[in-house]
This record gives structure tokens, sequence and C-alpha cells, in this order.
């Protein structure tokens, strides 16, 4: 599971008559792990559908390592690109859930073992002869999540990963994408959820109205309140307590919170 | 204060499922008040918000034992995908929004005033003469959620209803929950959201594998936002803080 570089340049996108890119350029290196951050209709899930050939830009070009995109089909960048919808819906077709997650890397004939691997680590082992829609819709989530994790795609692209989840299902998204992350993957992953992206981003790109309105290093961006303000967002509750208590290290991290928290005493203790 | 909803020993099976969605849940949800409803996937929130606005088992079928008294049929639901609530009829938002109260016969001032108020207060104004179909799913939840206000419902059950907004969509949409329910109706909410929750709901309802566990204010109920779990981890003692204001007042300087 090598990652690819991805790059949009000058990348120019339109609904009909209506512009919604308006000239992004982007360098993503290989296996870096980056958050794309915006207000509704800001275009980041346009820009991401770039990335499989979904969509085709009215300008620019999009590139996936040695691939430009303009040449390939959705099918063909599936074998360098593995995208999780926002909504499962839109790709659980099978009769189980472990059939579902299988469908992908046999159609690419990638090893089985990548399945088992996939069910396991978010917590679907137990559902496994389930049928997809006979699931609550976040557990739908974690089986399209599942099908792509077993395809070990180059580049993972997520759309909203964690909209609908509870805490169990967040903390195994973390982990499983911090786990592709460490392994070298590139991950893309559009999200309005600031705790899941200082959970496991190391970039952030912040669109606006169609257009690149920050591009920093998480912790840079997510520890600073007034950068933060007209973005329209907010620090997420780890670095909001850290800067509320003025604590070291600009945690935004939980389990950076906790730490650096080591020591304080508590009322009511 | 009145309850709009009863629910006594209330059990619920969904077709062809041995296993009971809900159990044993005593709880009256009460006009002028936002009851949040919590609890991990599968622990039956969705299924109470369906039983408790009359849609389960009417329209999903299943069996709904022990006594449920609905004191209102002006209930609108809000469901976290809003692209299954669209009419498929309207043209325009302003049409979409209007589609409700038209249908229910109420008089045109009426409606286009209702509508006014619904769009002004999702902040869905500017998006008036759009086509709902060309719309975000952020933009189209505010829709929805719009859609249902128009038609003044007694009884409003959101389920994840902001899982599609942006951060301050998001923010908005939960801020408006106690000006609904100060209007006179009873607002019944579930999401995984706790952060939002805690900051409006009157009274929180934490199920476990289908039953009530806990019952109270956002604070004895609560326990899972991210300042909770962090100030648990460093050592807090219960009851824990559940945003950062709380947390800053129980630290020692």
């Amino acid at each position: 599971m090598s990652g690819h570089a991805i790059r949009f340049e000058g990348v120019r996108f339109a609904y009909g008559g209506t512009e919604v890119l308006h000239g992004v350029t982007l360098d993503l290196p290989a296996g870096s792990a980056v958050a794309i951050l915006g207000p509704n209709g800001a275009g980041k899930t346009t820009l991401t559908r770039l990335l499989i050939a979904l969509l085709r830009p009215r300008a620019g070009r999009v590139t996936v390592g040695d691939w430009d995109v303009a040449t390939k089909r959705p099918d063909e960048m599936a074998r360098r690109v593995g995208y999780v919808f926002q909504h499962a819906d839109q790709q659980l077709f099978e009769r189980t859930v472990q059939r579902d997650v299988a469908f992908g890397p046999r159609c690419l004939g990638r090893p089985a073992a990548g399945v088992d691997r996939a069910l396991e680590e978010l917590g679907l082992v137990a559902v496994a002869d389930v049928h997809p829609y006979d699931l609550p819709p976040p557990s739908r989530k974690l089986v399209a999540l599942a099908g792509v994790l077993a395809m070990e795609p180059g580049v993972l692209v997520l759309d909203e990963p964690t909209a609908g989840l509870d805490r169990v299902g967040r903390d195994l998204v973390v982990a499983a994408l911090r786990r592709r992350n460490a392994a070298g993957v590139t991950s893309v992953v559009v999200s309005h959820d600031v705790a899941f992206v200082a959970e496991t981003a190391e970039r952030v790109v912040v669109l606006r109205e169609g257009v690149v309105a920050a591009d920093a290093p998480v912790r840079k961006l997510l520890s600073d309140a007034a950068a933060l303000a007209p973005l329209g967002l907010e620090p997420p509750p780890a670095a909001a307590l850290g800067l509320a208590l003025g604590l070291p290290g600009a945690p935004i991290r939980v389990e950076e919170c906790v730490a650096a928290l080591g020591g304080v005493r508590w009322r009511g203790a | 204060m009145t309850a709009l909803v009863t629910l006594e020993r209330v059990g619920f099976s969904y077709p062809g499922s041995a296993r009971p969605a809900l159990r044993d849940v005593s709880v009256a949800i009460e006009a002028g008040t936002v009851t949040g409803v919590t609890g991990l996937v599968g622990a039956g929130a969705s299924t109470l918000l369906l039983v408790a606005g009359g849609f389960a088992p009417r329209l999903t079928g299943g069996a709904l034992t022990g006594a449920r008294h609905l004191a209102t049929e002006r209930v609108g639901i809000v469901f976290a995908t809003p692209w299954t609530q669209l009419t498929g009829l309207a043209s325009t938002v302003l049409g979409e929004v209007a589609f409700g109260p038209a249908s229910l016969g109420r008089p045109r001032e009426a409606v286009l005033a209702a509508v006014e108020r619904a769009i002004g207060d999702l902040g869905v104004a500017h998006l008036a003469e759009r086509d709902p179909t060309t719309l975000s799913g952020g933009e189209l939840q505010r829709v929805v959620v719009a859609s249902i206000l128009a038609m003044v419902p007694d009884l409003l059950v959101l389920d994840d209803p902001a899982a599609e907004l942006d951060p301050a969509g998001a923010d908005a949409l939960y801020a408006l929950l106690p000006s609904v329910a100060a209007r006179g109706a009873a607002v019944l909410v579930a999401t995984p959201d706790t952060e939002r929750l805690a900051r409006v709901a009157d009274r929180v309802l934490a199920l476990e594998d289908g039953r009530l566990v806990r019952s109270g204010p956002p604070g004895a109920v609560l326990d899972d936002t991210d300042v909770a779990r962090i100030a648990r981890a460093a050592g807090c003692p219960a009851p824990l803080p559940l945003d950062v204001a709380a947390a800053v007042e129980r630290v020692v300087r």
C-alpha cells in the first residue's frame, strides 16, 4: 500500500452554468493526510469526485501519481483511489455485509485477507452475514468504508466519514485511518467534524465558495481560534480547552489534552 | 406542562426481528420542552422517535406493546437524509416549503406567513427560487427542516438533523430548537452529537439496548462529550463537565 501524490492544477468545475470551483491548485504529497473543511456548498465533495473521474473539470488538470485523471475511467481510477461516499446507500448492493466488503477486492484481484482485516477493524465481524440494509444507517456507513479499505488503495478519499456515527464507530474510523496513514496511504477526508480532523489529519485545506481559503498544518490552524473564526470554524474541544487553560504544547487531540492536563487538580475531587 | 406523548412500558419490534428495538420504555414528552435522545448505534434512539411520533408501527409495520398516548396529530419528522423527504413536486425551494402547509388546507395568507418565517429561521430565504434538487446536502437539510416547521407541528421529531450541516449551520439549527419549543411545541431530537445536545436540551433520555437507562438534565445524563472524556481521563470526578466553560470552572488554579 504505497500512497500516490495528488495534484489539482487550476481546476475549474461547473454544474451547468454555475461554476463551483474557480481554479483550485493543490499539491498533496504521497502519504499525506489531508482534511478538506468548509461550509456547505463550498465545493468539497465536487473537488474529491474529480479524483475518481466521476466528474470532469471544465478546465485544469488532476493527477494521481503519474496518472492524468482525464485519461482514465472511474473503474480504472478505482485501482488507485478508494472513495467512500457520504451516503453509504450509494455504494452497497450485495446480499450480505461480507459479500459487499469482498466485492471490490474480488473485482480488482486483490487478496481476500484484506476483507477479513477490514471487517475486524471496523467491528463488523458479528454482522458479516447480515444484509447491509438490515443494519442501521451508521453501521451501513462502516460497511461502505470496510469495502474500500479491503481494496487496499494507495489513496483513500472519505466524504464525511463520521456523520451519524456514535463514539464507538467514530473511534474505529479514527484508528483505521491512522493505520492507513502510518502505512503510507494518502488520505483526503472531507468533513465538518473538526475534532475528527484533529485526530486524523496532518494538513487542513479550507474551501470557501470554490476557492482555497486556507491551507495549513492541522495543529497550526486548529489551535488558532482567531484564524478559524473568519472561516466559520471553531477549534475542536481539545484545542479549545487547551487555549482556555493555557495548556502547553497547543494540544488539538484528546490524548494530547489529557497529557497536558497531567497534575491538574479538579474541584470536587 | 402538557404531555403530548406518553409512553407506558412500551416495547417495539420491527417486522421479522426477534430482538425488540425498544423494551419497557416509560416516558412523557411535554409541550414547550426540548428532549434529547442519545445512545449507541442500535440502542433504539431512532426507533423511539418513530414510536413517539406515531410513525411506528403505522408506517414501518412491527409490533407495539404497552400503552402509547399521542395527544396531537400535528407531528413533523426530520430525518438525517434530506433527499428522502423532498416532495419531488416543487421546482423551487419556496414551493417545497409551502407544499406541506398548503396540503393541510391552510389559508393562503397563513401558508405564506409560515413559509416566510420558516425560511427565515433556517437561513434559506436566499435560496427561495432555487430548484431543491440543485442544492448541496446541507442546504437541502435546512430546506427540509423549514418545510416541516412551516406546518407548525405540535410535536417536532428530529433524527440527527445536523448530520449534513457545516458547524455554523449545525449550531444555528440546534439554537433554533429552544425557540420552537418556546412557541409551544414539544421537540424530540436524537443525535450522537452530545456537545450540541447538551447546549439546548431541557432533558436527555439515554437508551441502551432498547431500554431507557437514564433520564434527566444533560449534566446528569451525558458523560461522553469530548470535554467530558478528556476530564474523565485527566482524573476529574463526576459530575463531568460537558463543555469547555464548565471544565475551566472545575480546574483549581
